[in-house]
């Protein structure tokens, strides 16, 4: 599903982000994405939704060339996977439904669908109740919680999180991992990026470690699957 | 893109204009002064054309004989005049009517001291030629006969006029480049505006798959119905004044009434031109802006 080949980036002031890239991630993986600043994590994720291109190398994300690709498929790409934003990204003037509604509206889904999907996916993330409220009315958690009903409502195979938990406490950390594994365990590749060691310890899980934009360490860890369970989203279908 | 979105993204692009409403005002107020300029320098040189026309068609010349011509001798000269081959009729003014045409002018004093011996016009003919073509000769014609003072016609304010034409039009051209490049700024700016505002929508919308197409057109519909409004308002302005402008100006030049385009003859292109052209620019605006943003800053999804 996600193919890296000796991949290469440097930026216009002279910073090697990535340098010879190498990495495959299957479908259905659960993989964190850990190091330190300026590792290349960021540049990383670019590359994957095509925000940066490649200087060298080859890349291939759910069946498309991201090298030969032109900047007009680049929106097709991105309907296949969906972002959480460590800063949430929500629109304040909208509700919480309207900003979930917002992302299948602008792929150009029919009212009816959205009416449809949006009150299931709210529910999913423990939001139902919530859907009339402003962001600014909601916790940091259940903020990250709508940005992630946001990202999973068109249904993507791939899920990117870049710092999910980097702006909320760490029990809502705890809540939003669960609602990210309960995810993957439909089946939706997972990629999560993040500085939080001790997440990835409690739950597990392929750790790809980047140091000066190479991968330094490529380790499994068993996923802890008491840590995950309890999930309240696992009790519906997140993605299909 | 799917027809489907389309009524959200024309519903955004409206709502764009009130959440923006003060920087949209700002625009629809310049981009509104600009086309009454552009609309007012367009009337002036189409109805100054209008007037040389009517002045080229109306080949009446008027023969003035000196006063102290004898009237016998005065009305013996119609057939010298009329033995020119160029002259169609001539029809004699004596110098009594001539002064009783200024008779409301002059007021009733001085139109009673000037009568008999005190009057100071001389008797005159009104000529009309068959072909203007040969006009500056069939003048000299005249002019060699005795008794005639001097031929006064109308080219003097056809030269004036084309002078003025000419003028309305050169200076009507910069007014439109300039006020066009104005506007253009200040729309583009409104857009860009805009944008910036709704920087983390876009990075959302392009996150989730929105085609740039899909993105432009909210703004671009903000774009059009602030120059279509802009366009709208003058040209009603333009067309609400016309009439009594017209009117006022009748009553400093007589000729004008006749001779430049009644209401009924301007107010469909005006609005046509000014709608057409405010859409125009709200369009290139817009594009410009949009175009430039997504191209940049508008590609950043994840940010730095």
């Amino acid at each position: 599903m996600i193919h890296l080949e000796n991949v290469s980036k440097v930026y216009p002031n002279g910073t090697q982000a990535v340098k010879n890239l190498t990495l495959d991630i299957a479908d259905g993986e659960f993989v964190f994405i850990v190091g330190p600043s300026g590792a290349g994590k960021s540049t990383f994720l670019k590359l994957l939704i095509r925000e940066e291109k490649a200087d060298s190398g080859s890349i291939h994300v759910n069946g498309h060339n991201l090298m030969t690709m032109s900047r007009r498929r680049v929106p097709y790409l991105r309907r296949t996977m969906g972002i959480v934003f460590q800063d949430f990204r929500l629109i304040d003037k909208m509700t919480v439904y309207d900003n979930v509604a917002f992302a299948m509206r602008v792929t150009g889904h029919s009212e009816q669908t959205i009416q449809k999907r949006v009150p299931l996916v709210l529910r999913l993330v423990g939001l139902g109740d919530k859907s009339q409220r402003k962001p600014h009315e909601l916790s940091g958690g259940e903020q990250q919680r709508v940005s992630l009903a946001r990202a999973i409502i068109n249904k993507p195979s791939l899920l990117i999180a870049d710092e999910p938990t980097g702006n909320i406490d760490p029990e809502r950390s705890i809540e939003i991992m669960r609602m990210l594994f309960a995810i993957h365990q439909k089946g939706t590749t997972v990629i999560v990026v993040t500085h939080e060691h001790e997440l990835v310890r409690h739950f597990g899980g392929r750790v790809l470690s980047l140091k000066n934009g190479t991968v330094v360490s490529d380790t499994t860890l068993p996923i802890r699957y008491g840590a995950v369970k309890n999930a309240s989203a696992q009790k519906e279908a997140p993605t299909s | 893109m799917k027809l489907s979105g389309l009524p959200y993204l024309l519903k955004e692009g409206f709502k764009n204009i009130w959440n923006n409403r003060m920087m949209s005002l700002a625009s629809v107020v310049v981009l509104m002064s600009c086309l009454i300029i552009t609309g007012t320098a367009a009337l002036i040189s189409v109805n100054v054309q209008t007037l040389i026309a009517g002045i080229g068609d109306d080949n009446e010349i008027t023969v003035y004989l000196r006063p102290d011509y004898s009237d016998v001798d005065s009305i013996a000269l119609s057939g010298s005049l009329s033995a020119i081959p160029n002259v169609e009729s001539c029809h004699f003014r004596s110098r009594t009517e001539v002064l009783q045409s200024y008779q409301e002018t002059l007021g009733d004093n001085i139109y009673a001291a000037m009568q008999g011996d005190g009057n100071p016009f001389g008797n005159e003919y009104k000529i009309r030629l068959h072909d203007l073509s040969l006009y500056e000769e069939t003048v000299r014609q005249i002019n060699a006969l005795s008794g005639v003072d001097k031929v006064s016609d109308r080219s003097d304010i056809a030269e004036k006029l084309t002078r003025l034409d000419y003028f309305v039009t050169v200076t009507g051209i910069w007014v439109v480049l300039v006020l066009g490049i104005v506007t253009l700024f200040i729309i583009a700016n409104t857009i860009k505006m805009t944008m910036y505002a709704r920087r983390f929508e876009i990075s959302i919308m392009k996150s989730v798959g929105a085609t740039n197409a899909f993105v432009r057109i909210p703004f671009m519909v903000e774009a059009m119905a602030i120059g279509l409004f802009s366009g709208l308002i003058a040209s009603l302005a333009l067309i609400a004044l016309y009439e009594p402008i017209r009117q006022a100006a009748s009553g400093i030049i007589g000729m004008i009434q006749n001779a430049t385009l009644p209401l009924q003859n301007i107010w469909l292109p005006t609005l046509l031109a000014l709608s057409g052209s405010g859409l125009l620019i709200g369009l290139l605006g817009g594009m410009l802006s949009v175009t430039r943003y997504l191209n940049k800053e508008g590609g950043a999804i994840l940010g730095t």
